[in-house]
């Protein structure tokens, strides 16, 4: 027996694992007993992260009965590894029907938690929600911020703002989350229409003074937010100092430096516009902000009357945009070959399953600097942990169709050995007659016991006793010992002793003979009830076997087909979960390809405008 | 200013999707985005349904291969187990039946820490006829003070009518502060 945790327990570690939490020491699990060695054995797929075999051990043996010692906490545990392997709707079926009262409430949360964490992500919105109403008062602390920030994200991204700024406003304590919660806040009340409560909530975020990155980013783009909701709403002084206050080495910078130029026009100062347009001159042209400085600058030119530099940028604009629209392009090519997503795969280990898995880095080519930021966004990664299941599935399958031709294999051969020996078998065992053995050990123990009543000593006699009994027999019988002579008394003396002797010596050793010969024929006996046991076993091997034969047969023969439907379903699924992915690459890549087309139109507009009124001024001087 | 505006109406837009530039961006916007999440959850829904008969293809493909080439009347399956395990940490164990080498299974990291934390590794599967078998196994590995370590453990077992399983347990003596092995069949 094993001291180990189990489910809940098991549970729980994976629940802590999913859910970072200040676990104290106070809730650490209680080592259990692992009653059948099948469960042990998930456990250990489990702990690897194996989340795809360790399933697979714990429906067969589910199906076996071989975990019956640990019933429903194995059904607990398969809730939890269907969740780690992304399975969320089987998971919280079973969740849903196992939850009860009789599971620790802190656990129930957890789960619940985590459950309507997974469905935000994945866009199951009315899930999600449903999962928020099953958590308990008792909610740890952190527990209940989060939750409460999944309702506001829940709230937002259903247009349901009101409701968010509600839940939000009411927001209670210091940590990281409130931070959280007030540029959520901000989103809301700005989506509302609300811009000026909004200014206040963003504000005062984004003077924060970050402890982590994380907060500085946040801070960041509070400043950003603000700053361009500010220029929008016509007020590009205000507007300026949120957005100075943004990191300039920051994700958010370009677009930033971008913005305080805009205040810097809307005010018409546009030499001091001009001084963050051209820091962003340098940078990555990717970037839609570093794009619509190469308008801006000769945009501020032309104000500055600066005709001719302003012309010189506009066609450097309009150059470097067909550039970059070629260049996107020829990603979108590349996407809808397909190939990236089989570099992907290509790239791609297969050695563990699960929804923790992330993709970190695009395959390397050209087109993944323009694919990066769909990397953060969650509706690519959990398409892409989709496709890479199907592909894990598919490459299962084959696998399996593998094994099933070699189970075939095996089967006909072992039918072909079978087949081959029967006739050798049913030869062998008509030559051997067991019941006339059986039979004949009856009689053996009717002549012992015959031999015990009588006293017959002498038929226990071995051969070389009864030759030499025949012997004196023979001798006494011999008519030389009748004369009367003494020779003749002397030697009839010596028959009788010896006859005496030997009559002495069996009537002595009769029991112990009689004893052993019984043992010999229990003996015999019990072998020969061996021998009918073995004999039904082979005539029920002869009867069954060949029904095992047909069994198993339309096992194999019935598995391969499944195979090859589900394999071709599978292909099916990932072909349409790559379509998805490519459009959603393609969408994005067009509209960048659409914006810059945009730009280039201004620019040519611009540039036309600028031509003629070159022209007109040539003219009227002329 | 038209162009200005544009450009900060787009940032906005690309930024928090706000709503001022226009109602009819923002609602074709949130259409399109609506349309998408859609998508995604319907294939979604497919990838779960297709997940969930894989694994029940598994399941059946697992016993059957188990039925096939271990048959329950022959079956014999040799787990490993390690209870606590601070003073000795696993690297591999190696099995020989009735003097046949059948396994020599070396540990990963991982799996050792599987092992640590409650796992029960099934190391070998065998057919063996009814009757007495002798097994023996080596555990090597680092003992206490991290010195190498190898030891062994024995067990002769009667094997029956039916599947049966044995188990190699690796447990701590803190008396001693000495790992322990010990061969069992599983109660």
């Amino acid at each position: 027996m094993l001291r180990c945790r189990s489910i809940p327990v098991a549970l729980c570690f994976l629940l802590l694992a999913l859910v970072p939490t200040a676990y104290s020491a106070k809730n650490d699990p209680e080592p259990i007993v692992v009653k059948d060695p099948h469960y042990g054995e998930v456990l250990f797929h489990f702990y690897k992260e194996d989340y795809f075999p360790a399933i697979v051990r714990l429906l067969a043996a589910q199906k076996q009965g071989l975990i019956s010692e640990h019933g429903e906490q194995a059904e607990l545990l398969l809730g939890g590894l269907y969740l780690s392997y992304g399975h969320h709707l089987e998971a919280a079926a079973i969740f849903e029907r196992l939850l009860a009262d009789n599971v620790d409430l802190e656990i129930r949360d957890r789960t619940w938690f985590f459950l309507a964490k997974i469905w935000l992500q994945r866009g199951y919105l009315d899930k999600s929600q449903e999962a928020l109403s099953y958590l308990s008062e008792d909610l740890p602390d952190n527990l209940q911020r989060e939750a409460q920030m999944l309702q506001s994200q829940i709230y937002i991204n259903s247009g349901q703002y009101e409701r968010a700024i509600g839940l939000l406003e009411n927001w209670k304590g210091r940590t990281e989350w409130a931070s959280y919660a007030k540029f959520n806040l901000g989103v809301a009340m700005v989506r509302s229409g609300n811009v000026a409560a909004a200014e206040q909530i963003l504000g005062e975020l984004g003077e924060l003074n970050p402890s982590n990155q994380e907060l500085a980013s946040l801070r960041d783009k509070a400043n950003l937010a603000l700053g361009y909701a500010l220029l929008q709403d016509g007020q590009p002084l205000a507007a300026k100092e949120p957005l100075q206050r943004v990191r300039l080495e920051g994700p958010f910078s370009n677009k930033a430096l971008l913005g305080v130029g805009w205040a810097d026009a809307e005010s018409e100062n546009y030499r001091r516009a001009l001084v963050p347009w051209m820091e962003l001159r340098g940078r990555d042209m990717l970037d839609s902000a570093v794009q619509e400085s190469m308008l801006a600058i000769p945009y501020a030119l032309g104000k500055l009357d600066s005709i001719s530099q302003a012309a010189d940028h506009y066609l450097n604009a309009i150059e470097a945009f067909y550039e970059e629209a070629n260049r996107i392009d020829r990603t979108i090519g590349f996407i809808q070959s397909g190939d990236i997503f089989n570099q992907f795969l290509a790239d791609d280990p297969l050695d563990s399953t699960g929804w923790f898995w992330q993709l970190e880095e695009l395959p390397e080519g050209p087109e993944a600097r323009y694919l990066y930021h769909l990397l953060a966004t969650h509706e690519f990664q959990e398409g892409l942990k989709n496709y890479r299941d199907l592909h894990y599935l598919n490459h299962n399958l084959e696998q399996w169709q593998g094994s099933v031709d070699v189970f075939a294999n095996m089967l006909e051969t072992r039918k072909q050995a079978y087949d081959e020996r029967l006739p050798r078998v049913e030869d062998a065992l008509g030559r051997a007659d067991i019941d006339a053995m059986v039979q004949r050990k009856f009689e053996f123990d009717a002549q012992l016991d015959e031999i015990e009543q009588g006293y017959d000593w002498l038929a226990l006699a071995n051969e070389r006793e009864f030759e030499m009994w025949g012997e004196i027999a023979g001798f006494e019988s011999t008519p030389a010992l009748g004369a009367n002579i003494p020779e003749a008394d002397e030697v009839r003396d010596k028959v009788l002793l010896l006859k005496g002797v030997l009559q002495w010596q069996l009537e002595k050793d009769f029991r112990d003979r009689l004893w052993r010969a019984r043992r010999d024929v229990r003996k015999t006996g019990e072998a020969l009830v061996e021998a009918q046991r073995s004999r039904r076993q082979i005539d029920d091997t002869m009867l069954n076997e060949p029904l095992h034969f047909e069994e198993f047969s339309n096992r194999v023969y019935g598995l391969g087909p499944k195979i090859d439907g589900m394999q071709l379903r599978v292909a099916e699924a990932m072909g349409e979960q790559r379509s998805f992915l490519e459009s959603i690459a393609v969408g994005e890549l067009r509209a960048q390809k659409q914006r810059l087309d945009a730009y280039t139109v201004q620019a040519r507009f611009a540039l036309a405008a600028i031509y003629d009124t070159a022209a007109a001024e040539e003219g009227a001087g002329e | 200013m038209v162009t200005n505006r544009l450009l900060i109406s787009l940032i906005v837009s690309m930024l928090l999707v706000f709503s001022a530039t226009s109602i009819a961006q923002e609602t074709a916007v949130a259409d399109a985005e609506a349309a998408s999440r859609e998508k995604f959850r319907s294939l979604d829904e497919d990838v779960q349904n297709l997940k969930k008969e894989v694994l029940d293809l598994n399941r059946d493909l697992f016993l059957l291969e188990e039925e096939l080439l271990f048959p329950a009347n022959s079956q014999v399956a040799f787990f490993v187990s390690l209870d606590v395990g601070e003073y000795f940490d696993l690297d591999s164990v190696n099995l020989k039946i009735d003097g046949k080498e059948v396994a020599n299974y070396l540990y990963t990291e991982r799996e050792a820490e599987a092992l640590a934390r409650g796992g029960v590794h099934r190391v070998h599967m065998a057919n063996l006829k009814t009757g007495d078998h002798e097994l023996i196994a080596i555990f090597t590995g680092a003992g206490p003070n991290i010195r190498d370590y190898r030891r062994g453990a024995t067990l002769t077992f009667d094997k029956g009518i039916g599947a049966k399983y044995i188990e190699l347990e690796i447990t701590d003596r803190v008396k001693k502060q000495q790992p322990e092995f010990v061969i069992k069949e599983w109660e």
